[in-house]
C-alpha cells in the first residue's frame, strides 16, 4: 500500500525502560492489528498513540487535516487532529451511566452541534440516527440509559461517539470484548467499510487472533514490551501469529 | 493495600515518626518542627514534669480524630459528622443525668455509660449509612443535629461539676483514654477485621466480589468510631470538668481537618492511627503555639485554613507525580 | 428509568412540599395565614439561591463547605463597602468577582490534586472568614441598599401580588438552570463528569476546568445570597451564614440529587428548601424549643431520606 498518505508517524516509543524503541507509520485506509501476550506492551503502544502516554518522551507526529505534520502532545489534541481513542473496559472508562444514549453518544463532539454553547439537539439527533443505521444500533429511545442496552449496543454507541469526531485514525482497545457473534460480525463489516469507504486507518488490538485474521492488512506482535515482529496480511496464519507471541521464530506450518 | 506503619524500635519515638508512611511524613515533619518551637516558646509547660498535662489538653482531639479517620477507611463517602456533638451529648449527660441528677460518682458506672453511649451512636450511624444505606453525609449530619439538639435539651447553659478522678483524666490520669484508645487500635490492627476495612476502602467492588461482607465492615466502623467518641468525650469531660452544651460540635470539622493534615484520605483505605494522632498533634501544637505569640483568635483561624489547604495539596499523590515526572532527567 | 426517576424525586419532594404545608394548616393556627405562607417562601427562595451553587457540585459528585463563609464575606464586604460610599453596581462586581475567584480556586485545587474538596472548602472558607474578621475586626459595619431590602422584603410585593421579587427571580433561576443543565454544553459535561470521571476525561472533557467553573458558580451563588440575607437581616454578620452549612446539603439530598454524582437538578433543590424551611416553621409552630427544633429536623430528614433517597446496594454497582 505504498500509494496510500501517510497519516501518522511514531518515533522511539519505548514500552519499558531499556526496551528497543518502536518507530513506524500508519497510512489512510490500513488495517493494523496488534497482539501479544496479555500485559507484554501492546495497550501501552496503543494508548501512547492515542496521546494518553508520557509524550514527552517520544515522538508522534499526524498529517493536520491542513496538510502540515504536527506532534502529539495529549489526548485532547489528539482527538481534535483526527486520532480518536476506543478504551478498553467499556464499563469502567467508556459509558456514562446515568446518562441516556444521545449524551452517550454526543459528549465529546458537542461543540459541533452546538451555538454559543447551547445545543442542538435535532442536529445531534440526525447525526445519530445515520450511525444508528450504519452500525445497527438498537435501543428503545435516543433518551433511554444507556444502562438499559445490551453490551454489544452499548460498544456501538461508544463507536459512533468517536465517528462523530470525524477520526482519520481509530485506535481500538479490544472493541469486540464481550459481544455476541452477531454484532461482532457487523463491527467487522464496519471496519471494512470504514477503511475502505473512509479512508480511515484502524489500529485494532485484539485478544481473539481469529478477528485479526479476518480484518487486519498486518499484524503487529508484541512480546517484552518491544514489537517483534510485524506479519503481513499473506503471511498471517493462526500458528504464525501465535508463534510469534510466544517468541518462538519457527515453527511447522 | 498500604504498607503497614513502622512498629516502634529502639531508636525511639522519633525515628517512628519519621520512619512512618510517606502520607505522615508531613505531618510527622510538622510536628517536629511545631514541638521545637513550643518547646523554645513556653519551656516551662513543654517540660517533662508537665508531659501529662499536655497530653490531657490535647486529648480531646487526639481521640476525636482518631474517630473520625475509622469510618473514612472505610470508603466511598464514609464519614462521621456526628462525633464533635456526641461528645458534647456525652458530656452533658454524664454531668447532669448522672452526676448532678442521679449523684452517681462511681468511676466504673460513669466510664461504662460513655463507652456505651458512643458504640449506640456507633451503632445507629453505621445502621443509617452502613445497612439502610443513607448516605453517610446525610445520615450523620442527622444525627448531628439530633445530638446537638438534644445536649442544649438536657443542658441549656454550662453548669455542673465533677468527681476528682475524672478531673485527673486531663491531668495525671490522661494516659487512661488515650492508651485505651491506643491499645483498642493496636488491638484492632491485629484482626482479620483490620484488613476486610483497608480492602473495603481501597476498592469496596474488589472485596466485595472476593466475599467481604461490605455493608458489615462498614457497620463496625462506625461502631468503632462511636466507641472512641466515648474515651474522647471522658477526655473533655474531664478537661472542661463541666457539662457544656456548646464544645462538642466544634470538633467534627477541627478533627476532619487534622485527619486529612495527618494524610489520611477521606477517599478510603489509607490512615490510621499514627496518621490521626500526628494530625491532631499539629493542629494543637500550632494552636499552642499561636497563643504564645498572643494572636487574635482570627489570625489562628486564617493559619488553621492555610495550614490545612497547603498541606493536603503538598501531601496530594497527584502533585508528588507530577514533580516526580518534572526531576526525572530526560 | 434513571431520567424517570429523577424527575420522580424531584417530583416526591414537590408532594412533600403540599402535604407538610396540608399537614402544618391542621394542626397549626395561622400556618397557612398569608403572612406565614410568604414569610416561608422568602425563606425557601434564599436558601434554594444558597444551595444552587451546591446542586451543582454535588452533581458533579463533590461537596462544597465554603457556602457559609462565602455568604458571610459577601454580607460583610457588601454592607461595609455600601456603608463607605463605593457605587452599589461596583460593588456586585467586586464581591461576586471575588466570591467567583474563590470558588474556581478551591475547584481548581480539588480536581488537579485529586484533594476531597470536603477538606478544600473547609480550609479556603476558614481563610475566607478569617480574613473578613481580620479586615472588620470583627465588628462588621453598613447596611444593605433600599432595594435590596425590597426585593426580599416580607412585607414586599410584585404588582398585585402579596411577595417580594426574590420569589418570581427564584422561579426564573430555576427555570433558567433547568434549561443549562439539560441544553447547553457545560450542563451535559457536568452530568457525564460526575457520572463517570474516567470516561469524561477520555471523551475530551477537561474536569479542572469544570470542577473549576462550577465551585466558581457555587461560591457566586452563595455571595448573592450573601447580599440576599443582607437585606432581609438589615445589618451584616460574618456568621450570618452559619447555618446553611448543612442546610444546603439537606436541601439538596432531599430534592433528589445523590453525592455520588451524575444525578439530580435544582427543580428538586427548590423543593427540598421549601420543605426544610415548612418543617422548621411547622416545629416551631408547635410550640418546640429550637433545640427540639433541631433534633426534631435531623429525625425528620432522617425518615425522608430513608423513605425514598437511598444509595444503591454494592452488588449493584458491581
Amino acid at each position: 500500500m505504498p500509494n496510500r498518505p501517510t497519516l501518522l508517524r511514531y518515533d522511539d516509543i519505548v514500552l519499558k525502560p531499556g526496551r528497543q524503541p518502536v518507530s513506524g507509520t500508519i497510512r489512510a485506509g490500513e488495517i493494523i492489528g496488534l497482539a501479544g501476550l496479555e500485559g507484554h506492551g501492546q495497550e501501552q503502544f496503543l494508548t501512547t498513540l492515542a496521546g494518553l502516554g508520557a509524550m514527552q518522551s517520544c515522538h508522534v507526529a499526524v498529517q493536520t487535516r491542513a496538510g502540515g505534520g504536527i506532534r502529539l502532545v495529549n489526548h485532547r489534541q489528539a482527538a481534535q487532529q483526527g486520532v480518536v481513542y476506543l478504551p478498553r473496559d467499556r464499563r469502567a472508562s467508556g459509558i456514562f451511566p446515568a446518562l441516556s444514549v444521545l449524551d452517550n453518544f454526543g459528549i465529546p463532539s458537542m461543540p459541533q452541534f452546538s451555538f454559543a454553547g447551547f445545543l442542538n439537539r435535532k442536529k445531534q439527533k440526525q447525526r445519530l440516527a445515520g450511525y444508528t443505521e450504519f452500525l445497527s444500533i438498537k435501543y428503545p429511545a435516543m433518551s433511554a440509559p444507556i444502562t438499559a442496552l445490551s453490551g454489544g449496543n452499548q460498544q456501538k454507541v461508544l463507536l459512533a461517539r468517536l465517528l462523530a469526531l470525524s477520526p482519520r485514525v481509530m485506535l481500538l482497545n479490544d472493541p469486540t470484548r464481550g459481544v455476541d457473534l452477531n454484532t461482532r460480525l457487523k463491527f467487522y463489516d464496519a471496519f471494512r467499510t470504514l477503511a475502505r469507504d473512509e479512508q480511515i486507518a484502524l489500529v485494532i488490538l485484539s485478544s481473539e487472533i481469529e478477528e485479526i485474521l479476518q480484518i487486519c492488512d498486518s499484524v503487529s506482535i508484541f512480546r517484552d514490551f518491544q514489537r517483534t515482529e510485524v506479519i503481513a496480511r499473506e503471511d498471517m496464519s493462526m500458528s504464525r501469529v501465535m508463534a510469534a507471541m510466544f517468541g518462538q521464530k519457527e515453527v511447522a506450518l | 493495600m498500604t504498607p503497614t506503619e513502622t512498629t516502634p524500635r529502639a531508636g525511639g519515638a522519633w525515628r517512628t515518626i519519621l520512619a512512618a508512611r510517606a502520607d505522615t511524613r508531613l505531618a510527622a515533619l510538622l510536628f517536629v518542627v511545631l514541638l521545637v518551637i513550643n518547646i523554645v516558646l513556653n519551656p516551662a509547660r513543654f517540660s517533662p514534669t508537665n508531659w501529662l498535662s499536655v497530653l490531657g489538653l490535647a486529648a480531646p482531639l487526639l481521640l476525636a480524630s482518631l474517630a473520625v479517620t475509622i469510618p473514612f477507611l472505610a470508603g466511598r463517602g464514609s464519614i462521621d459528622v456526628s462525633v464533635g456533638p456526641l461528645m458534647g451529648l456525652i458530656n452533658v449527660i454524664i454531668v447532669q443525668v448522672l452526676i448532678t441528677s442521679a449523684g452517681i460518682g462511681s468511676p466504673v458506672v460513669l466510664v461504662a455509660a460513655a463507652l456505651v453511649l458512643g458504640l449506640a451512636s456507633g451503632v445507629l450511624n453505621g445502621f443509617l449509612a452502613a445497612i439502610l444505606r443513607i448516605q453517610p453525609i446525610v445520615a450523620t449530619l442527622s444525627t448531628y443535629l439530633i445530638y446537638a439538639g438534644l445536649t442544649l435539651v438536657i443542658l441549656p447553659s454550662p453548669a455542673g461539676t465533677v468527681p476528682a478522678w475524672l478531673s485527673a483524666f486531663s491531668g495525671w490520669l490522661s494516659f487512661i483514654p488515650v492508651g485505651a484508645a491506643v491499645v483498642i487500635w493496636l488491638i484492632i490492627r491485629r484482626l482479620p477485621y483490620y484488613d476486610l476495612l483497608m480492602a473495603v476502602g481501597s476498592d469496596d467492588r474488589a472485596a466485595y466480589t472476593s466475599g467481604v461482607n461490605v455493608p458489615a465492615v462498614r457497620f463496625t466502623a462506625y461502631v468503632l468510631a462511636g466507641l472512641f467518641a466515648g474515651l474522647a468525650a471522658l477526655s473533655l469531660t474531664g478537661l472542661i470538668g463541666s457539662g457544656d452544651p456548646n464544645i462538642g460540635p466544634g470538633y467534627t470539622l477541627i478533627a476532619i481537618a487534622a485527619v486529612a493534615l495527618g494524610g489520611v484520605s477521606l477517599a478510603g483505605g489509607v490512615g490510621g492511627m499514627t496518621a490521626a494522632f500526628l494530625g491532631a498533634a499539629d493542629i494543637f501544637l500550632l494552636q499552642s503555639m499561636l497563643t504564645a505569640f498572643n494572636v487574635s483568635t482570627f489570625v489562628l483561624q486564617m493559619t488553621y485554613g492555610i495550614v490545612l489547604v497547603l498541606a493536603v495539596c503538598l501531601n496530594s499523590e497527584k502533585l508528588k507525580l507530577y514533580l516526580r515526572n518534572r526531576m526525572r532527567p530526560q | 428509568m434513571t431520567r424517570t426517576l429523577v424527575s420522580n424525586r424531584a417530583l416526591v419532594a414537590f408532594v412533600g412540599v403540599v402535604l407538610i404545608f396540608a399537614i402544618g394548616a391542621m394542626l397549626i393556627p395561622g400556618f397557612s395565614s398569608l403572612f406565614s405562607v410568604r414569610a416561608m417562601l422568602v425563606l425557601g427562595c434564599l436558601l434554594a439561591v444558597a444551595a444552587l451553587g451546591q446542586t451543582l457540585v454535588m452533581i458533579l459528585g463533590g461537596i462544597d463547605l465554603s457556602i457559609p463563609f462565602v455568604i458571610g464575606f459577601a454580607n460583610v464586604v457588601f454592607a461595609s463597602l455600601y456603608g463607605s460610599g463605593v457605587p452599589v453596581l461596583l460593588i456586585f462586581a467586586i464581591v461576586l468577582g471575588a466570591a467567583a475567584l474563590i470558588g474556581a480556586f478551591s475547584g481548581a485545587i480539588s480536581a488537579a490534586l485529586s484533594v476531597h474538596p470536603l477538606i478544600v472548602t473547609l480550609g479556603v472558607g476558614t481563610i475566607v472568614q478569617a480574613g473578613v474578621q481580620i479586615w472588620t475586626k470583627g465588628l462588621p459595619t453598613g447596611s444593605a441598599p433600599p432595594f435590596i431590602n425590597t426585593f426580599v422584603s416580607l412585607g414586599g410585593s410584585v404588582g398585585p401580588l402579596p411577595f417580594p421579587w426574590l420569589v418570581p427571580f427564584t422561579v426564573v433561576l430555576t427555570v433558567a438552570v433547568l434549561f443549562v443543565l439539560r441544553r447547553t454544553i457545560y450542563g451535559r459535561k457536568l452530568y457525564a463528569l460526575g457520572s463517570n470521571p474516567k470516561a469524561a476525561e477520555l471523551a475530551l472533557i477537561r474536569p479542572v476546568v469544570l470542577w473549576a467553573m462550577t465551585f466558581a458558580l457555587s461560591a457566586v451563588f452563595a455571595a448573592l445570597a450573601g447580599i440576599f440575607l443582607l437585606g432581609f437581616t438589615g445589618s451584616s454578620s460574618a456568621n450570618v451564614g452559619a447555618p446553611y452549612l448543612f442546610q444546603t446539603v439537606s436541601a439538596v439530598v432531599i430534592g433528589g440529587t445523590a453525592l455520588i454524582g451524575g444525578r439530580g437538578g435544582f427543580v428538586g433543590t427548590l423543593a427540598g428548601a421549601l420543605v426544610l424551611i415548612e418543617l422548621r416553621t411547622l416545629l416551631i409552630g408547635m410550640g418546640l424549643s429550637e433545640a427540639m427544633v433541631q433534633a426534631a429536623l435531623g429525625v425528620l430528614i432522617l425518615l425522608l431520606v430513608a423513605a425514598y433517597g437511598r444509595d444503591q446496594h454494592i452488588r449493584t454497582l458491581i
